[in-house]
Order: C-alpha cells, then sequence, then structure tokens
C-alpha cells in the first residue's frame, strides 16, 4: 500500500512541477492552449459530479457558466469594482443553478438530459435576445482581467491554482458522505427513498454544487477572452464538455481533465493544420466508446488494477 | 486453436482502426506557401476566415478572393514579399480570438485580416489591436468603425447599414410613403433595417410595420402575411443570406405578391447563391448593394472573369470583399515601403484612394471606413444565361454616417430592435 501511495505522491509532485514550469519553458500561445485547458477541464468536472456520482448526464451546463461568465462581463463592462463584479457572477450563477436544479430534482435518464438542454438553449436564447445587456450577437467587449492576473503567465498561474483547489474540492466530495449518498442515489432512488433519504433535496444540493464549479469555469472563461458572446455558451460547447467526460472516464477524478486536454488540443492545435479536426474528434470519440468504455483514465485504472492483481492471482494457484 | 468468430471480429476491429487512421490522415490540410525571402523584404500576413462549421461557404470564399489578389500580384505588394497564414475560425468568437493569438504570438504575423462575422471581428479585433498590432475587417456590424473606433482597425468594407441610406431615401423619391421591413432578428438585420429606415423616415416616409424573424426561418409565410396586412406601398428586406432569403422570396412569391408590391433588397439578398437557386423569377428584382458582378468596368469583369475560370462561379460579395482587404494592404505597403507599424500602417492604409476598385471610387472617412459607391441593381441574364446583378444606378460618395454627419449621428445609439432611426 505504501508504494502505490508513494508512487502517487512521486505523480503529483511530477505534475505540479511540470504545471509550474510550463510559462518557463513553452511559448506564450501554447500556455494559453494550457490555460484554457484548465478552464475546459472545470466545466467538465462539473458535468463530472453530476454523471459520475450521481449519474445525472447534463447537456445544458454551458448555460450555467454563462451565468457567471455574464455575471463577471456585464458588471466589469459597468465600472463595477472586482468584489461587485465577483458578486453579480455568484449571484447569477446561484439564481440560474437554482433554477436548473428546482426543474430537474424530480427527474434522471433521458429525462433530464432533455429538461437539461432545453435550460441550456432557453440561457443562450435569453443571451442573444437581450441585447441591450449582453450586447446580443455581437457580445460584450472591453472587459479586463484584474490587475494582479492581467498578464497572461499570471493568469495561467491563477486558472493552474484555481483548477487544482476545484479539483481537490471534487475529491474530498467525493469521498465524503454527500459524495457515497450521490452514488446511493445512482444506484437506486428507491432503496435511497426507503432508507429515509429525499432524492430530490440530494439532486438539488448535486446540481447546485455542480453550477458553483460551472460557474467559476465560466468567470474564468470571460476573464481568459476579456470578451463575451453567446457562441462561448451556444449547445456545442455543453456538448463538447460532455464529450471530454465520456473520452476521459465517466466518475474519475482526472478524466475531466485528460478528456479536455485531448478536446483542446484538437479544436485549437490539430485544427491549425487539419482542417477536418471534427472529424478526427468523432472518430476518436467512437474509438473510446468501443475499446475504453470507461474513457482512457478508467481504462488505464482498470489496467492498472489487472496488473497489479496479477501476481497475486499466481500466488493463489 | 483461436476461434473462427474471436479471429474475424478481432480483423474487423483491426480494419476499423486502419481506416480511422486513414480518415485522418487525409483530412489533412494543403500546405502552406513558404514564401521565399528575396530582396525588398518580405512581410507576414495573417487571415482568419471561416471554413469550417455553419458558414464555411463564406469563409471559403473569402481565402479565395484573398488568394486571388496576390496570385495576380505575383505574390508581392511592390518590391515586398507577402506571404500569408491561413486560419479557420469555424465562426466561433473564442475560437476566432485564439487562431488569432497563434498567429501573432506564434507566427509572429505583422497585420491580421479578416474574420466575416461581427462577434468573431470584434474579438480578434480587440485583441490583435491590444497587442499593437493593426487588423483590416470587411464585416458589416457598424460599432467597429463608430462607437468602438479603435485608431488600428480599418474597415475595407461598408457597415450593416451603410448601403442602405440610399435604399430609404430612392424609395421616397419614387412616391412611396408607407413601407414595412423584414429583417432577421439580431444586430446586422437591427442595422441594415436601421439604415432603411432611418433615410426613409427623415425623407418623410413611415413606417407602418417592423417584421423581424429568428435568423434560420424555414417557414416565412407567417412574416409575409404580417407584411401583407399592412398593405404598404413598399417593402424592404434586409437579409443576411442564404437559405433565409430564398425561403422568403418563395414565400412571397408564393402569396403572388411578386407583381404587387414593390420589394427592394439589401447587399446580401439577391446575391449569387440566391439567383442559382431561385431563377428566373429573380429577374427583375432591386437591391442596393457595393458589389455589383455585372457592373461595366473592366475591374470588375476581368476579377470576375479570372475568378470564374478558376473557381466555375461568380464571385460572391465576400470574396469580392477579401480582394479588396488583399487590395487596400498591398496599396498600402506600397505607401511605406513594405513596413508595418501599427498605426502608421494604418494611417496609410486611409490614405489610399482608389479611382475604381470592384466596388468603384473608393476613399476612407477619419474613422476608417469606406466611403465610396452604393449602386441600385437589378437582376438581369448575362448573355450566355446566367443570371447576375447589373447596376441601374449609382449613389456616389455614400458615407457610413449617411446624410446626418458624424456627430449628429454618432449621438443616437447603434441601431437596435429598439431603435431604428424612427
Amino acid at each position: 500500500m505504501t508504494s502505490v501511495r508513494l508512487v502517487k505522491a512521486a505523480a503529483a509532485a511530477v505534475a505540479v512541477a511540470a504545471v509550474v514550469a510550463a510559462p518557463y519553458v513553452l511559448p506564450s500561445y501554447v500556455v494559453s492552449l494550457l490555460t484554457l485547458g484548465f478552464i475546459a477541464a472545470l466545466l467538465a468536472g462539473s458535468v463530472n459530479l453530476l454523471a459520475g456520482q450521481a449519474g445525472l448526464v447534463s447537456l445544458g451546463h454551458a448555460g450555467l457558466a454563462a451565468a457567471g461568465a455574464y455575471g463577471v462581463a456585464w458588471a466589469t463592462v459597468q465600472g463595477l469594482p472586482l468584489a461587485a463584479a465577483l458578486g453579480v457572477a455568484g449571484a447569477l450563477t446561484l439564481a440560474v443553478s437554482v433554477l436548473y436544479a428546482l426543474t430537474t430534482m424530480r427527474t434522471s435518464g433521458i429525462v433530464f438530459l432533455m429538461i437539461t438542454l432545453a435550460l441550456g438553449i432557453t440561457v443562450f436564447g435569453l443571451a442573444v435576445k437581450l441585447s441591450s445587456v449582453t450586447g446580443g450577437q455581437n457580445g460584450l467587449t472591453g472587459i479586463r482581467r484584474p490587475e494582479p492576473i492581467g498578464e497572461w503567465w499570471q493568469f495561467y498561474f491563477f486558472t493552474a491554482a484555481v483548477y487544482g483547489v476545484c479539483l481537490l474540492a471534487m475529491a474530498a466530495l467525493n469521498r465524503s458522505p454527500f459524495g457515497l449518498t450521490l452514488r446511493g442515489v445512482r444506484e437506486s432512488q428507491s432503496r435511497m427513498t426507503s432508507l429515509g433519504y429525499s432524492v430530490r433535496a440530494v439532486k438539488f444540493t448535486a446540481m447546485v454544487v455542480s453550477g458553483g464549479f460551472a460557474g467559476l469555469a465560466g468567470v474564468l472563461l470571460a476573464w481568459n477572452s476579456e470578451f463575451m458572446s453567446p457562441s462561448a455558451v451556444s449547445f456545442p460547447r455543453s456538448a463538447l464538455a460532455v464529450v471530454m467526460v465520456i473520452v476521459g472516464g465517466v466518475g474519475t477524478l482526472l478524466g475531466p481533465l485528460v478528456g479536455a486536454g485531448i478536446v483542446v488540443a484538437t479544436e485549437y492545435w490539430l485544427s491549425s493544420y487539419v482542417e477536418r479536426w471534427p472529424t478526427v474528434l468523432g472518430v476518436a470519440l467512437i474509438l473510446v466508446v468501443l475499446y475504453a468504455p470507461r474513457g482512457i483514465v478508467g481504462g488505464l485504472e482498470g489496467l492498472a488494477g489487472t496488473l497489479a492483481q496479477r501476481p497475486r492471482r499466481k500466488e493463489e494457484s | 486453436m483461436i476461434p473462427r468468430s474471436w479471429q474475424s471480429r478481432r480483423t474487423a476491429r483491426l480494419l476499423l482502426v486502419v481506416v480511422a487512421l486513414a480518415l485522418a490522415a487525409s483530412a489533412c490540410a494543403p500546405g502552406e506557401d513558404g514564401g521565399g525571402d528575396q530582396a525588398g523584404g518580405s512581410v507576414k500576413l495573417g487571415f482568419i476566415s471561416p471554413v469550417t462549421g455553419f458558414v464555411a461557404a463564406l469563409g471559403t470564399d473569402m481565402r479565395r478572393g484573398w488568394e486571388m489578389y496576390w496570385s495576380q500580384n505575383g505574390g508581392k505588394a511592390g518590391d515586398t514579399t507577402v506571404q500569408t497564414v491561413f486560419e479557420d475560425d469555424t465562426g466561433d468568437p473564442d475560437v476566432a480570438l485564439t487562431k488569432a493569438r497563434r498567429l501573432v504570438e506564434q507566427e509572429q504575423v505583422q497585420l491580421v485580416a479578416g474574420p466575416i462575422l461581427a462577434n468573431t471581428a470584434y474579438a480578434v479585433a480587440g485583441y490583435v489591436a491590444g497587442r499593437g498590432l493593426p487588423t483590416v475587417q470587411m464585416t458589416g456590424a457598424d460599432d467597429l468603425t463608430q462607437r468602438k473606433f479603435d485608431p488600428l482597425v480599418l474597415r475595407v468594407g461598408y457597415t450593416s447599414s451603410q448601403s442602405n441610406f440610399p435604399a430609404g431615401q430612392w424609395a421616397y423619391e419614387q412616391g412611396h410613403r408607407e413601407a414595412v421591413t423584414i429583417c432577421p432578428d439580431y444586430a446586422f438585420g437591427w442595422e441594415s433595417c436601421g439604415g432603411f429606415v432611418s433615410a426613409f423616415v427623415e425623407a418623410g416616409g413611415k413606417i407602418t410595420k417592423q417584421v423581424w424573424h429568428p435568423l434560420g426561418t424555414q417557414d416565412f409565410s407567417t412574416y409575409v402575411s404580417q407584411a401583407r396586412q399592412a398593405n404598404p406601398d413598399v417593402v424592404f428586406v434586409g437579409s443576411a443570406g442564404g437559405p433565409d432569403a430564398i425561403l422568403f422570396y418563395k414565400a412571397w412569391t408564393g402569396f403572388g405578391l411578386k407583381d404587387k408590391i414593390p420589394l427592394i433588397g439589401n447587399c446580401c439578398f439577391a446575391d449569387q447563391v440566391f439567383l442559382r437557386e431561385v431563377g428566373d423569377e429573380a429577374l427583375g428584382l432591386q437591391s442596393f448593394t457595393y458589389w455589383v458582378e455585372g457592373r461595366d468596368s473592366p475591374v470588375v469583369q476581368n476579377f470576375v472573369k479570372a475568378y470564374e475560370q478558376q473557381h466555375k462561379e461568380i464571385p460572391s460579395l465576400y470574396a469580392a470583399g477579401a480582394y479588396m482587404m488583399a487590395q487596400v494592404v498591398a496599396e498600402a505597403l506600397k505607401k511605406t515601403g513594405g513596413k508595418i507599424e501599427g498605426k502608421a500602417f494604418i494611417d496609410a492604409a486611409r490614405q489610399v484612394s482608389l479611382s475604381d476598385s470592384l466596388y468603384g471610387a473608393l476613399t476612407f472617412d477619419d474613422t476608417n471606413n469606406v466611403v465610396g459607391p452604393v449602386y441600385r441593381t437589378q437582376v438581369a441574364r448575362r448573355e450566355d444565361g446566367t443570371l447576375w446583378s447589373v447596376d441601374e444606378q449609382t449613389f456616389p460618395e455614400v458615407s457610413q454616417f449617411g446624410s446626418e454627419g458624424k456627430e449628429a449621428f454618432l449621438e443616437h445609439p447603434v441601431f437596435s430592435r429598439d431603435y431604428t432611426g424612427q
């Protein structure tokens, strides 16, 4: 056991060192892609929280990110100070998350999927139509990051740190009694009800917590582009977040990060050389679903498990 | 021995992987031209347009127009060798922004041209200008050279409202007093209709109804019947082109309104895509635009001929627009001796004045927008039977501020659903 822990600790140390070293050795454009990757991973992580633990796949999480993004963008353009801007973003995210939670807490499976899809499209429609607030299709310009994280490398460190903290929070949540309750809801709602849990309350809380992470990803997104328009929160963004989770591995902690890395690399890096990058992404998704149904991280974990078990079997026989 | 079924399944899987890899490999884009450095210096330009996604057709035409200018001029502006790095923005502002970052930070281009959609253009122009580099644009979004003017951004093109001022004025002069407008319900539509409405109302006309339809409407019959019920003297349609324009016109003729109510289109209504689909029903249709493929000018006809030879179709507004961007960049490079130095380059580009271009006689105003002619066009038949637009009347030196003048124009907010200059 201790050797496994040691390996894990060493891997984590190497990962942190690599993240810290990146801006010093990589060109600024690549670092900006890494920043985007962390933001995408945070949004995918919020989807994974619901999908992996509670078995609720949301196709409308871009709408939750939109609340945070438009909150901070609008407030900044209005000239409000940073704390107030974050307050607006937080309040808006909370309001939209509660709305999502209230409308979906009685549902699961395909119904949950369809309602979140509809909610996401509703938010997109509002972003397009409320042009006096959101700037409509033209978007909001003139958003500036706060001074201490103004430079690209400062913002990279900030995003990486925020993602790291969120990752630890999600890991803690998964291990907590609440995480267990969520998995219980996934396995059998009727059994959870007979044990005395309110399934609705559990789903409500899970959606609001997940919405909080998504809203935070939205704030980072608006700060990253320093520009906000409806297409940043359109349906394809929600769908890509789900693709990241599936490719990386549903229910695994690092799956969304790996999935986000692959999707961002395909969308931004590969697309400069390959015109039909969506085809490549589609083929990759099909291959993962066929050969690693638990995603890349899930598949690797399974492989590691088998390898670790093999010697023992020999001993037994 | 391995069971047969298992063996064949394994082969099938292997086959699938091979097919997938082959697909991925075949999707490779053609390589970029490696512009050789020769005497006279060289510049590296970035060009962003959507060649995949829902507006891929526009972006592809743009790329062709841009490439055509440089290939006709040997890839040179005076003594300066010009190299272009192309990027695809998929019609998404965040992608556009990231691609602009790549062009500026990795490819180290000295200028960025494009993209086309208003939101992508705002995102790119904001970033590139923020880095102190010049951009040239052809998008219509009014405020880019008005309330959000930036000295590093030059628009080689017309604002969405600009070409529709003469339309409003002309409609009134024809004796029309009551008009109905039909425009898509987003910024481009608001600005297109705003141009017509403000000029028509200023002349003394009255707008009895403004119909707004969502972008991508399938069934226009409700919108057409709304327009008919108002019983106007004239209907103005400010379309973004594509399926919307075609489906609207099919509903319009289906209701039997073709010869009953006069119809005026904007720049992008009766374009080549529209004419190919609608055919003879479109003959005689009137529009107000700046790109007229049938205009009797050697500049235009040489371009149309060369473009048709290469791509087997009459060039669209987007091909012409990108060609114009390339031409203005080339003229400015000749003025600066091949140097691109931020604001100085845009200042030089603003001084470019063309006695005849694809758009006609062209100058720039002091907020970096085109002052040029607008044409009243009519759909006609070319000698070989192809439909195209020919100019009937020219309105010279139309400014982005209409007849109001800059100060008065900038007093009011940008055209929107709530404000169209009435």
